[in-house]
């Protein structure tokens, strides 16, 4: 059963894309198979995860799942961790997964290319979440976790015709692909520094991690990671983007997955990480900035989509500053994470309805504006009815109505919030500007009911609303505010018989400290019989939303600001990359060589520079000792520096071969006749290949020369370089003693006669040299004649030649000349 | 292109046969001696170069009918095959045999490195004769 | 021996940068080609100087004598040559190819001519 229990868990994660990919091997006209199979991916996955936590219980660290080896050698294994925090998120996916395959039936509608193409991408987007939550190894965390960024960049540019969709889809990419390299080098770090690779080990360890800054490092690269995830400021902006995503994508990416990888990542790290000094200064300063900003946006648009993409970053930013202050409750006991995971669930009960809505409200009245959406609840059509209410519903719970969860969920966080400033008095400013952030919620919302149920039927629509496309009746349309409505039940469900939601919730929340709410969440008046801070700080924000809300302030679309990072660094990088591009391709072959050569020169210095008796002439070397090989290096250098000074063309051919006649000469001095040979045949030939190559090439022009100084300077200095290398290394071999064992003299020895050192085979041969090249290394002989044969096919491809014609005009010509005699 | 020179003409009718007869020495005797395959394939790519340039293409190509692109290939398909032949046996690449034949009384030692060596001759006289004549061409046109 | 060979190493090598470096492609080939013969020089060097204490010389590396050189930089160098030789067709080819479709062998204007705005900047004028 315990060897049983990973591969169960893989098969959890694995079965959303294998279902989407099993979808797209059914014919395109089986729809409702196609839909029934997309369905079940997600759905196993509930059952095998229900069955897991039935057999195993929740995990803890001490008590990890089981793994599955993958690569042993690199310590890398299929690893995982079923915690409360892993089950919860993982049922949250998979759930929320079912509901959006059955609304995205009725979102695509008749568009069956491009359900045929959804399924798929969002099994694959369901299966790497999986993995993310429920992976034990950080590596594997970090795959996982890359995936999501593609499957996501797949899912945001979905409509491959909207050139906006796809910048905003590589936005999405680029940012939270980034922060996915920030958060490998922050487990590389952490890996390699501390040895734990583990989040299960990591936990049981935590105590025992020291704060050096290495950890530090790792853990700021970490909150990079999940920062940019789950869009905290300064790189929020690319959420807001991704709004350009089909709807049924955005509410599954916005509401319970994709940015909610990153505050799951930093409940992970939490355990590990919490008692870091700047664990709560870090993470509270980005939260409540996020969250403030966020919903002060969200209360300037205009638009139903835009309006709750912000509010998803205000929420996001409350929840990692949540977390922030939970870092405090490591070390002072403060409970400020009390329930955790019922504030995420709760986000996500209220956010995927309102997401889900407005696609149906794009659908059914075709307008997502504020404005456009004036009198809605006076449309005709039952549809538009069952949106609005649901509408509304969610809409109470965004601002935290009592009754719901989410009324709960504020109360939690007001209360952290005045139970951390009791600690950390500048904290106390958080709670101001999560009392702000809330008053924006209700304003949000007052503003929603006041333009659903407006009464001047036909004003805003008349004009400007876009006209809703005939589309055929769908018998699927319900499913357009079904899911949202069962899902808007449940936050109504958990907020008037919280018995319910604290028996769900009760084995998977790890984090309850707070006294007040030990038992779970209370009934929906409960709190009302407590007053205290967190009441007052709910009644101070209801009162300013509802002031807001009917006011005229904060009605413009507001543009933000952080928009302008990402087109501007994009751009900026692209321009950067040109000019560095341009200018180190130059197109000029002698600047690519300039630095050739110059990297070797320097290669040589550091290595002298290294080593400083390198510049120290060798003893005992005697230039005279053999007068005609003297004569002949004179002959070589002679012609060597002749070369350049001479213009004429057959003049520096002949002067070439002079200098190459004089190598023959040096190879003669040196005893290497085979050389000579090949050296004297090759000679010729390349003169004549020279002197039949110069006739086909244009005159040089008469330009001056380019600076002769630096070209020279540069040319000695590699010259004298080399030259100093050879000396040395010769140097090195006239000394070598008669009887040290050099290549050389095996090659001597075994060129005949075999001996056991090659297995008792010889060469056979009495040439050496010979012996080498087609015995010893044979194997480079063949390797060369490829070379050789490769570049004579360049040469013939290059230069394609006419001797098929010729042939045919020769063979006339001789038949002409038989005709005649 | 073409160097119509009377004297080099004749002297070249000398010079080819004693520039074959040698690049044969040297193929031969390479294993023993100053020699071997690739200056045979040189001394021999010299010969037909002088030739070309003394009585032209089209005598050229009766003295070579066929386009050096085949030397090459079978060059390079007989040095790949006595490299790789002994991996049939079992052996390792590129591993040597060797007999030795009986002819009239003189024996005459074969290695199967000899037959590579043809292999190495065959690509240099197709890959330098392929170039010279067909720079050559695109001189004459 | 040695210091010849280096001195004539120093020289080709010297004299080949400086052609390499040049603004004809002519001149460049011929560079390449003059490397070639150094670095052939410079592996030579390796073998050690072959001239014996009593003034005469070593024995090519044919079996049957004593005092051979070390036959391994002759393979190599052999090697080289042959090589040296297909590389040197085909750069002269690419030459004459460079020749035909662009009417230039100058570098500088041929790097012009890879520029998309056509412009005749970067020289060294």
């Amino acid at each position: 059963m315990v060897t049983a229990a990973p591969y169960l868990v893989l098969a959890a994660v694995g079965a959303p894309v294998l279902a989407g990919l099993a979808t797209m091997l059914l014919p395109a006209s089986r729809r409702l198979t196609r839909l029934a199979l997309a369905t079940a991916g997600p759905a196993t996955s509930v059952l095998l995860m229900a069955i897991h936590l039935g057999r195993n219980g929740v995990s803890t660290a001490d008590t990890p799942t089981g793994t599955i080896a993958w690569v042993p050698s690199l310590n890398l294994d299929i690893s995982f961790l079923v915690d409360g925090l892993g089950a919860f998120f993982a049922l949250l996916i998979a759930g929320m997964g079912v509901v959006v395959v059955l609304y995205a039936r009725a979102y695509f509608g008749h568009d069956a290319a491009s359900l045929a193409r959804f399924f798929p991408t969002l099994g694959f987007f369901s299966s790497a979440m999986l993995g993310v939550v429920l992976a034990d190894h950080l590596l594997l965390t970090v795959l996982f976790w890359e995936m999501t960024s593609v499957s996501s960049f797949l899912l945001i540019g979905w409509d491959r015709d909207d050139a906006d969709a796809g910048k905003r889809a590589m936005q999405a990419f680029f940012t939270t692909g980034l922060g996915g390299f920030a958060l490998l080098g922050g487990v590389l770090l952490f890996g390699g520094h501390t040895g734990i690779w583990r989040w299960s080990h990591l936990m049981a360890e935590a105590a025992t991690i020291s704060h050096d800054g290495t950890v530090v490092a790792a853990f700021v690269l970490m909150f990079v990671g999940a920062a940019t995830k789950s869009a905290q400021w300064p790189l929020h902006d690319w959420l807001p983007g991704a709004m350009k995503a089909p709807t049924p994508v955005s509410a599954y990416l916005h509401s319970a997955t994709m940015v909610k990888a990153g505050v799951f990542l930093l409940g992970r790290m939490l355990p590990a990480f919490g008692a870091l000094a700047l664990w709560l200064p870090l993470l509270v300063s980005i939260g409540a900035v996020t969250m403030l900003l966020g919903a002060v946006l969200a209360l300037n648009q205009g638009d139903l989509k835009k309006i709750f993409a912000y509010t998803t970053v205000s929420h996001l930013g409350l929840l990692v500053a949540m977390y922030g202050m939970g870092g405090a409750s490591t070390t002072g006991g403060l409970g400020a994470i009390s329930w955790d995971l019922t504030q995420i669930a709760s986000h996500a009960l209220y956010k995927a309805p309102l997401f889900l809505v407005v696609g149906a409200l794009a659908h059914l009245v075709g307008a997502r504006r504020l404005p456009h959406l004036f009198g809605l609840w006076h449309r005709p059509g039952a549809g538009a009815k069952a949106a609005a209410v649901v509408l509304l519903l969610s809409g109470y719970a965004l601002a935290g109505g009592p009754g719901t969860v989410s009324f709960v969920a504020k109360e939690l966080f007001f209360a952290a919030t005045t139970r951390a400033s009791d600690l950390h008095p500048v904290l106390a400013v958080v709670g101001v500007m999560a009392i702000a952030a809330a008053a924006c919620n209700v304003a949000i919302f007052v503003r929603l009911t006041t333009t659903v149920l407006g009464h001047r039927s036909g004003v805003g629509e008349a004009a400007d609303a876009p006209v809703v496309p005939a589309g055929q009746p769908d018998r699927w349309a319900f499913m357009l505010w079904a899911p949202a409505a069962a899902l808007i039940a449940l936050q109504y469900l958990g907020g008037l018989v919280p018995s319910l939601w604290n028996r769900t919730f009760r084995g998977v929340e790890v984090n309850v400290h707070d006294e007040a709410f030990a038992t779970g969440i209370p009934l929906a008046w409960e709190p009302f019989l407590h007053p205290g801070m967190p009441l007052l700080m709910t009644a101070i924000a209801i009162t300013a939303g509802v002031v807001l809300g009917f006011s005229g302030w904060m009605r413009r679309d507001m543009v933000d600001v952080h928009s302008r990072i990402w087109p501007a660094s994009y751009r900026g990088i692209r321009r950067g990359g040109h000019r560095i591009f341009h200018s180190i391709q130059t197109g000029h072959v002698r600047h690519y060589l300039a630095v050739v050569f110059s990297v070797l020169t320097l290669c040589i210095g550091w290595a002298a520079w290294a080593d400083p008796a390198m510049l120290r002439p060798p003893a005992g070397m005697d230039p005279f000792e053999y007068p005609a090989g003297l004569l002949l290096g004179a002959v070589v250098c002679a012609a060597a520096i002749a070369l350049p000074m001479v213009t004429e063309r057959v003049v520096r051919v002949l002067v070439l071969g002079a200098s190459g006649f004089a190598v023959v000469g040096l190879y003669l001095v040196y005893q290497a006749p085979d050389l000579a040979l090949t050296q004297l045949m090759f000679e010729i030939i390349s003169v004549i290949l020279f002197l039949l190559v110069l006739r086909l090439l244009p005159r040089a022009d008469r330009r001056p020369r380019i600076r002769v100084l630096p070209r020279l300077a540069l040319a000695s200095v590699v010259g004298i370089s080399i030259g100093w290398m050879t000396l040395l290394a010769g140097h090195a071999a006239d000394n070598r003693a008669d009887d040290a064992p050099t290549l050389g003299k095996f090659f001597e020895a075994h060129s005949l006669e075999g001996s056991e050192l090659t297995d008792g085979r010889g060469g056979e041969g009495r040439n050496v040299v010979n012996v080498i090249l087609v015995d010893f290394r044979g194997f480079d002989t063949l390797g060369e004649i490829t070379v050789l044969a490769t570049a004579a096919l360049g040469v013939w491809s290059m230069l394609p030649g006419r001797r098929r014609h010729r042939e045919e005009e020769d063979l006339a010509v001789d038949t002409g000349q038989g005709v005649q005699t | 292109m073409r160097m119509s020179s009377l004297i080099l003409r004749t002297a070249v009718r000398f010079i080819l046969p004693l520039t074959f007869l040698y690049a044969a020495y040297a193929a031969l005797k390479g294993h023993n001696g100053p020699g071997g395959g690739f200056i045979a394939g040189l001394i021999a790519s010299v010969g037909f170069c002088t030739y070309r340039m003394s009585y032209g293409d089209r005598a050229f190509h009766r003295l070579l009918p066929l386009h050096p692109r085949w030397l090459v290939f079978v060059g390079l398909g007989l040095a790949g095959a006595v490299a790789t032949l002994p991996l049939v046996f079992g052996q390792p690449l590129l591993r040597s045999a060797s007999t030795t034949l009986y002819l009239g009384g003189s024996e005459v030692h074969l290695v199967s490195a000899m037959a590579f060596d043809l292999g190495v001759l065959l690509v240099v006289v197709g890959v330098a004769v392929g170039m010279i004549s067909r720079l050559g061409e695109e001189l004459d046109r | 021996m040695t210091t010849v060979l280096a001195v004539c190493v120093a020289v080709l090598v010297t004299v080949s940068v400086y052609l390499m470096l040049s603004r004809e492609l002519k001149s460049v080939a011929m560079g390449v080609f003059a490397l070639g013969h150094g670095a052939n020089l410079s592996i030579l060097a390796m073998s050690g100087s072959p001239v014996l204490a009593d003034g005469g010389l070593r024995n090519p590396p044919i079996l049957g004598a004593v005092n051979l050189v070390d036959p391994l930089p002759q393979a190599l160098i052999l090697t080289a040559i042959v090589i040296n030789f297909a590389v040197m067709g085909f750069l002269l080819t690419l030459l004459i190819v460079t020749a035909r479709r662009t009417g230039t062998i100058n570098v500088d204007d041929l790097a012009a001519e890879d520029r998309p705005d056509g412009s005749r900047t970067g020289g060294d004028r």
